[in-house]
């Protein structure tokens, strides 16, 4: 069974095989986890949204139609962070700056690497697409289908993302 | 090509993702281009960088408590059993009612003999699975009880009722709980998960130990008319002892006074 995608695998979970849920989990949690605790900063909430994001997969394992399972569940990943991030918000802030709040509110940034410093002055969507597309080695049509929008468009976002991240990370260095 | 070109090419010529052709017109645009190298010799200690980041790996808690949200779902997944909706009958009549009247009895018939072929293999299978289903809650319930949160070890305290019989591991984790944890709540929930193993050597052991080291009056009467109730004789004199001393609560030292005559 370690031979199979990841795409075969879900779809016998998605036939009611829900043991196999362990494999994936076993190849993808450290995805998960890193995506989320480089979005977010946070351990605890990191782990607590990873849990949340299998049981998802689990529950609505019916309603996989064969994609790229990375994709799919990075999809999910983001919208149960998004929906974390939400609930920490009282009124009315763009979610955009919902992000650098949490940031501000956490205590130890020494141990932050230069280039977690960097990736942090970043907007939000800029972070995630490099996370995505630079950490978890998400390509261009990949990405495209999580962020929904066209590979074209994400092509030239983490270009310009990119560009962005290298001059904060060389001007401070 | 132009120099711009060539800089937003970079990033793919590094992964090594541009198809040959271009690769080559890369490579040759940058010999004549200082700047571009310069470009790509930033791009590359970035791209180290990002080589270079840590994994970051979670607790323990998240993979016992997917584990055991798996097992919640597969106990559900086996509950629901799809039923087919009759077809109402259309057409009235003794054929028809012979019809139905074979088919209920077949029904009858291949479930009964089906019940009866396959009763003792699925007994066999269901008491495996209720032990793997143990393991797991054992495995979840250690974890919490190493949570962070106080609340959460309480819970993984409580868990103890899901285990009929439950073995050293456990047990030696809710002791160790009782006597070292920090929060008094978790302590008093440890004491009342192990009241019911006392027949266990061990449980009694950590509850005279307990006598010696809980500061806490409330848990400290918990534990002395736990140990009282099973008449352990090994706790006379643990319990003369903190009678003796200045910092025990003149009420415990009543309880104590008024239950010691009774163990002996």
């Amino acid at each position: 069974m370690k031979e199979q995608t990841d795409e075969i695998i879900m779809g016998m979970v998605a036939q009611g095989d829900l043991d196999l849920l362990k494999i994936l989990f076993k190849r993808h949690h450290l995805h998960v986890y890193n995506f989320l605790y480089k979005m977010c900063r946070d351990k605890m909430l990191s782990e607590d949204v990873t849990q949340e994001v299998f049981y998802n997969i689990m529950r609505y394992r019916a309603s996989y139609k064969n994609g790229k399972f990375v994709s799919w569940m990075f999809t999910i990943a983001r919208n149960c962070l998004k929906k974390h991030l939400k609930k920490n918000v009282l009124h009315h802030d763009d979610l955009d700056d919902v992000s650098y709040r949490l940031l501000d509110n956490e205590v130890p940034k020494e141990d932050y690497t230069h280039l977690q410093k960097a990736l942090d002055k970043l907007n939000p969507s800029d972070k995630e697409l490099l996370v995505l597309n630079r950490f978890q080695e998400i390509k261009y049509a990949e990405l495209a289908q999580i962020v929904g929008s066209t590979e074209g468009a994400v092509k030239t976002k983490v270009s310009r993302a990119l560009k962005k991240l290298k001059t904060i990370y060389f001007e401070n260095l | 090509m132009d120099k711009k070109q060539v800089i937003d090419l970079l990033p793919d010529y590094l992964d090594g993702v541009l198809d040959p052709v271009l690769e080559q017109k890369v490579e040759a645009y940058l010999k004549e281009c200082p700047e571009c190298r310069e470009e790509l010799e930033q791009l590359k200690t970035l791209f180290d960088a990002f080589a270079n980041e840590e994994v970051a790996v979670p607790s323990h808690r998240v993979e016992a408590s997917f584990l055991e949200l798996l097992e919640q779902e597969k106990r559900k997944a086996e509950k629901v059993v799809p039923l087919n909706s009759k077809e109402p009958s259309t057409r009235p009549g003794w054929e028809n009612f012979l019809k139905v009247a074979a088919s209920i009895a077949a029904l009858v018939g291949s479930f009964l003999l089906g019940q009866y072929l396959q009763e003792r293999q699925s007994h066999m299978e269901i008491a495996a699975l209720q032990e793997e289903g143990l393991e797991l809650r054992q495995t979840a319930m250690l974890s919490l009880m190493e949570n962070k949160s106080a609340s959460r070890r309480i819970q993984g305290v409580n868990y103890i009722d899901a285990f009929g019989n439950p073995d050293e591991t456990i047990v030696r984790a809710l002791t160790d709980r009782m006597l070292h944890d920090e929060n008094t709540n978790v302590r008093m929930a440890s004491v009342e998960a192990l009241e019911k193993f006392t027949a266990s050597e061990i449980v009694k052991n950590a509850f005279i130990k307990a006598l010696k080291v809980e500061k806490d009056p409330g848990i400290q009467i918990a534990i002395i008319q736990t140990l009282v109730r099973i008449q352990e004789k090994k706790a006379v004199t643990p319990l003369k002892e903190l009678m003796q001393q200045d910092e025990t609560q003149p009420f415990v030292k009543e309880q104590i006074e008024s239950l010691l005559p009774s163990i002996i």
